[in-house]
Parts: C-alpha cells; sequence; structure tokens
C-alpha cells in the first residue's frame, strides 16, 4: 500500500467511521499524509471534514478505524494522546477560550511551572517566562500582538487565528491539523494566516488543512482529499488537478474512485 | 469591556517586561474599581443619613459580619467561576458546624483534631457533589440541591438528642470578637486569590468556565479540576461554619440555612460572571461588604429585615443584569 512516489506515510488512517446514532457522518475513509507535506481535506458543508479530524486527533471516539504512526499502530483516544504523538491540532470555533489572556491561551493545558519551591508545591506558574517565550515566537512568526495579557475576546478574528497557529508552531512535534484556518477571515488576514501555514511546514511539520477556498488548495498544499457525503471521493496530487475539476468532484459532478 | 480599539493596536513591540506586569494590575483595578467606588458610595449614602452608623464600632461590625459569609463566598467565587454551582454549601456548612459539635462536646477531641475533622468533612462533601456531576452529568444545579436537603438530613440526624454547646475556652477564641474573624478572612481571600491567579489548577478553573471544550480540548483534566473546586468550596463553608460554632458557642443543624444564596449574592454583586470564566476573590469580599453595609445601614434607619430582603433581591438582579449586559455577543 505504500503510495505511488514511494514516500513513506508519516500518519495512516485505515476505515476511519463516525456514526451518530443511525447518522453516517463518517464511512470507513483512509488518510495517509506523508512526511513534510501539506495535505488539504476539502468538501461541501457537512462533509464530514471536521468529524474526521477530531475522530482521528482522539477529540470525539471513533466508530471504528485504525491509525499508524510511521507505520506502527497507535491508540489515540483522548486529545492528550494526540498531542503526545506530536499532533497539534486548530479545531474549528474552538481554538481559543475568549475570557483567557492571549499568554493563558497559548500555554493552556501546558503551563509552565515555576522551577522552585513554589511550583512544586502548589503548581505555581512561571508567567515571566511564558510570555517571554511568547513574544520571541510572535518576534519570529511576525505576529504583530503586543498585547498579550489581553483577554482574547478582545482581538480580531485574524489575531485570535494568528494566536492559534503560533500555539501549533510551539508545540507541534510532527503534525499540524489546521480546520478551516482562514474561515471569516479578510484577504489580508488570510494571507497572513496561509504564511504562517508555509512557516509550520518549513519547521518541518506535515499539515493537515481542512479548506473551502481552492486557491489555497492550489498555492499551498501538494495534496487534497474530497469527502462528499462522509466518504472518500478522490484523492489527488494537487498538480494534477484545477479548481473546475475539484468543485466538481466536491458537488459530485465528475465520479472518482479513490486511490 | 471598555477600549476595543486601542488594544488591537498592531504595532510590533516589546514592551519592557514591567511594564506588562504593570500593565496587569491596571487592569484587574479597571476591572473592580466600579465595585469599589459603589461599595464607598453605599457606605457615604448612610454615613450621610444615620448619625449612629458613623462610629467606627460600624464599619468594623460590617467586617465581622460579612467576615464569615465572606470566607464560604470565597468558595462559590471559585465554583462558579469554573462555570459550576454549589447550591448545597449552606447545608455542607450546618452538617460540619454538628460533627466539629460533637468531636468537642461529646468526645473532648482537641481543638486541632475536632477541627482538622471539620475541614475534612467539608472537603469529603464538596468532593462527593463534584464527583456525582463530573460522571452522571446531572446538572450542578439538580446535584446540589440534592445535596441541600439530602446533607440537611443527616445534620438534623447527627445532632438529635445531643446538647452542642459550652465548647473550650481555645476553640471560643476563634470566632470571638470582630478582629480574628476578620483576619481569617482575609487570609482565606488572599491564599485563594492566589490559587486563582497564581496556579496552575487555578487558572484552569477561568478556563474551563470560560469554554470547557477548549479546555477539554487543550488537554486540561476538566473532571478532576471540577472535582478539587468543589471540594475547596466544601473545605470553604467547613471553615466558616467552624468559626460560627465558635462565636455562637453552640451548633444546631439549622445554621447555615440559605448561606449559599447569600454567598452566591455577595459573588455576583462583586462582580464574577454567573456563567464562568471571569472573576476573583477581592471582588466577592467588596461584594460582601456591599450587601452587609446595605443590611447595617437600613437597620440603623430602622427598616426592618423583611425590607433590607427586598432590597438585597432586588441588587442581586441589577447585578446579574450588569453581568448579561456587558458579556460580549458572539
Ligand atoms: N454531535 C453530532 N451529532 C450528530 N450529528 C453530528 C454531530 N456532529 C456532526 N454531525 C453530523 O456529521 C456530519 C459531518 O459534520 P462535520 O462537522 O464533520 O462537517 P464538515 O465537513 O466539517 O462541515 P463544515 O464545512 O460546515 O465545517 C454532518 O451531517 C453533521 O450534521
Ligand atoms: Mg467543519
Amino acid at each position: 500500500m505504500a503510495s505511488q512516489d514511494g514516500k513513506k506515510p508519516i500518519l495512516r488512517a485505515r476505515g476511519v467511521s463516525k456514526h451518530y446514532g443511525g447518522v453516517v457522518a463518517l464511512e470507513t475513509v483512509d488518510l495517509d499524509l506523508h512526511e513534510g507535506e501539506v495535505l488539504a481535506v476539502v468538501g461541501d458543508n457537512g462533509a464530514g471534514k471536521s468529524t474526521l479530524i477530531k475522530a482521528l486527533t482522539g477529540a470525539i471516539p471513533k466508530t471504528s478505524g485504525t491509525i499508524e504512526m510511521d507505520g506502527h499502530e497507535v491508540q489515540i483516544n483522548s486529545p492528550t494522546d494526540a498531542k503526545a504523538a506530536g499532533i497539534e491540532t486548530v479545531y474549528q470555533d474552538l481554538a481559543l477560550v475568549n475570557e483567557l489572556s492571549i499568554t493563558k491561551n497559548m500555554f493552556l493545558g501546558r503551563e509552565l511551572i515555576r522551577n522552585d519551591i513554589l511550583g512544586r508545591l502548589f503548581g505555581t506558574l512561571d508567567f515571566p517566562k511564558m510570555d517571554a517565550e511568547i513574544r520571541a515566537l510572535f518576534q519570529k512568526l511576525d505576529i504583530r500582538i503586543a498585547d498579550i495579557y489581553r483577554e482574547a475576546e478582545a482581538f480580531s478574528g485574524g489575531q485570535r487565528q494568528a494566536v492559534a497557529l503560533a500555539k501549533t508552531v510551539m508545540f507541534g512535534k510532527r503534525i499540524a491539523i489546521l480546520d478551516e484556518p482562514t474561515a471569516a477571515l479578510g484577504v489580508r488576514e488570510s494571507k497572513m494566516a496561509m504564511d504562517l501555514v508555509r512557516s509550520l511546514k518549513d519547521h518541518g511539520l506535515s499539515v493537515i488543512m481542512i479548506t473551502h477556498n481552492m486557491q489555497h488548495v492550489m498555492n499551498y498544499c501538494d495534496r487534497v482529499m474530497v469527502l462528499r457525503l462522509g466518504r472518500l471521493a478522490a484523492v489527488r496530487d494537487v498538480k494534477d488537478v484545477d479548481g473546475d475539476t475539484l468543485v466538481g468532484l466536491i458537488t459530485g459532478a465528475s465520479e472518482d474512485k479513490a486511490a | 469591556m471598555t477600549d476595543m480599539t486601542q488594544n488591537s493596536s498592531t504595532q510590533f513591540s516589546t514592551p519592557s517586561a514591567d511594564g506588562s506586569s504593570f500593565a496587569v494590575l491596571k487592569h484587574q483595578f479597571l476591572q473592580i474599581w466600579q465595585v469599589l467606588a459603589a461599595l464607598v458610595l453605599i457606605y457615604l449614602v448612610f454615613f450621610t443619613l444615620s448619625e449612629p452608623f458613623r462610629s467606627l464600632d460600624t464599619l468594623l461590625s460590617i467586617f465581622g459580619q460579612a467576615s464569615i459569609l465572606a470566607i464560604l463566598a470565597c468558595g462559590t467565587t471559585v465554583v462558579l467561576i469554573s462555570g459550576g454551582l454549589d447550591l448545597s454549601v449552606g447545608s455542607i456548612f450546618a452538617v460540619v458546624g454538628v460533627i466539629v459539635g460533637i468531636a468537642l462536646a461529646e468526645y473532648q477531641l482537641p481543638v486541632v483534631v475536632a477541627v482538622l475533622i471539620g475541614l475534612l468533612a467539608g472537603a469529603a462533601m464538596g468532593a462527593l457533589n463534584g464527583t456525582i456531576q463530573v460522571f452522571t452529568k446531572v446538572p450542578a444545579f439538580i446535584v446540589t440541591l440534592g445535596g441541600l436537603t439530602a446533607y440537611k438530613g443527616i445534620a438534623e440526624i447527627l445532632a438529635s438528642g445531643r446538647d452542642l454547646s459550652r465548647f473550650p475556652d481555645s476553640f471560643q477564641m476563634l470566632g470571638s470578637g470582630y478582629l480574628v474573624p476578620m483576619l481569617i478572612m482575609f487570609g482565606v481571600a488572599l491564599v485563594t486569590g492566589l490559587f486563582l491567579t497564581k496556579t496552575q489548577l487555578g487558572n484552569h478553573a477561568f478556563a474551563i468556565g470560560g469554554n470547557e471544550e477548549v479546555a477539554r480540548l487543550s488537554g486540561v483534566n476538566v473532571r478532576k479540576s471540577r472535582i478539587y473546586y468543589y471540594m475547596l468550596g466544601g473545605v470553604l463553608a467547613a471553615t466558616a461554619a467552624i468559626l460560627e460554632v465558635s462565636k455562637l458557642n453552640f451548633a444546631m443543624p439549622a445554621r447555615g440555612q440559605s448561606y449559599e444564596l447569600f454567598a452566591i449574592a455577595a459573588v455576583v454583586i462583586g462582580g464574577t460572571s454567573l456563567f464562568g470564566g471571569r472573576g476573583g476573590v477581592g471582588k466577592t469580599l467588596i461584594g460582601m461588604l456591599i450587601m452587609q453595609t446595605i443590611i447595617v445601614g437600613l437597620s440603623y434607619l430602622g427598616v426592618g429585615t423583611s425590607v433590607q430582603r427586598i432590597a438585597i433581591g432586588i441588587i442581586i438582579i441589577v447585578a446579574v443584569y450588569w453581568d448579561v449586559w456587558r458579556r460580549p455577543s458572539r
């Protein structure tokens, strides 16, 4: 089952299904993510894109399916398992807590504890260190947010998305999964977000990106998989397709058997 | 909630390290000054209207009366910030009062041991509330409403046929006068405040109350954390109960009645969100002082307890309205 160009998949999912009672949100979907690539996942609203990445990352229990990393089967049953495996995810509409500062959002669940008696006894947080790491990262990524102690709700959609992407840069060790990173963003902010996606790749991460924007698929992605009504409709190299073909595959106007 | 334009500035900068912590302080002060101003204003109104209200003794008695409820309300603050609710703390208060009374009056246990037993009992009852909730997913309102009557029943069973009074002098010192309870109140508020702002578990209360799903997806152990918050609420209800038993020099299961409602009222008046994710114990202290000032002030003006209750009720609604109104709609 090695892919045609001989690159070995870093992540390989087989037969992933998710049923909500009688509702079939996802039916036996296969996914291969190759080392260092950006894989686009496209499909109409309700096609099962978010469900697929939630099932892959342990955010929801899957009905069936197996996941391999580097050729070995892994059990990913919770978001914590996924993070431990080096997978960082930005979930659709669930990236940041509005009430928390940028610093607290960036480190939520992985806060830096002070390296002293207070830290060991009470889990006292090392805010200066967290602030410093974020400022350094933002500078490196050219994210222009100075007020990192302000609550996330005080920032624009583009800034919030930039923070969510920066989080994957900071913690992502192997794979970044992004659910519609440019949803509801303006032209300029979309470009900023996509530049961050590219820098994820430059940092050596393999990326899965859900998007409705065919231009982004063409410009930033290596391969694309199309979901339709919870099933895998097609997998293509981006260089082999154009926007019109993709739209045809998404709507079902042109049929294709999955590779 | 104030200036949305200034903060979304996109200047690329690395402000000096102390600059940011100063900004945090300023931010916190801005959040608290409105309730603080309300407290001062209310105090001044009664100060003008009532001659006897002007004494230092009155001021101290406001603090004194606030202190026991304020300790309990610190726990309520944490639970509400985490998006939870505990209606049973008044009954936990009653059970702990009775248990400590039995330990002292019937078994003549050393004061330290009796106090520890009381705190442990509070922790256990709080943890039970939290555990039932996170594992059954029955809403907090229902679980703790059940706790409210069930714990009350336990307190009555434990107390029946017993004379729980006349405790050792060393125990009576704890809650007598204004000073010791007030100091304990400030101590509890300080520790709880540090817990909320400086520790990982405390910070997670804001995250869980703000958006439980994001917290879960970020790897926060939501269930375990929630149980700890209810446990803390139970411990602080127990602390308050121990002080009151000491102050009154007797214990009875009827004590603590409606305390959960007064605590919630103080928390909300202070500006902690009923919807979770925002708030702090400093606000709760101010909220409790506002409530007590009004109660004491009205009674100095000869207004009866029934009218005082009506006044508090109206203030609670106004405070929640304010909370709803300032929430950004998204
Ligand atoms: N909790 C749930 N209970 C029942 N059905 C659900 C649930 N979550 C998702 N679904 C269903 O699963 C299907 C796939 O949903 P999903 O969110 O994965 O779509 P999507 O491809 O991400 O769409 P969009 O582009 O709008 O984000 C939809 O039909 C949806 O109604
Ligand atoms: Mg989706």
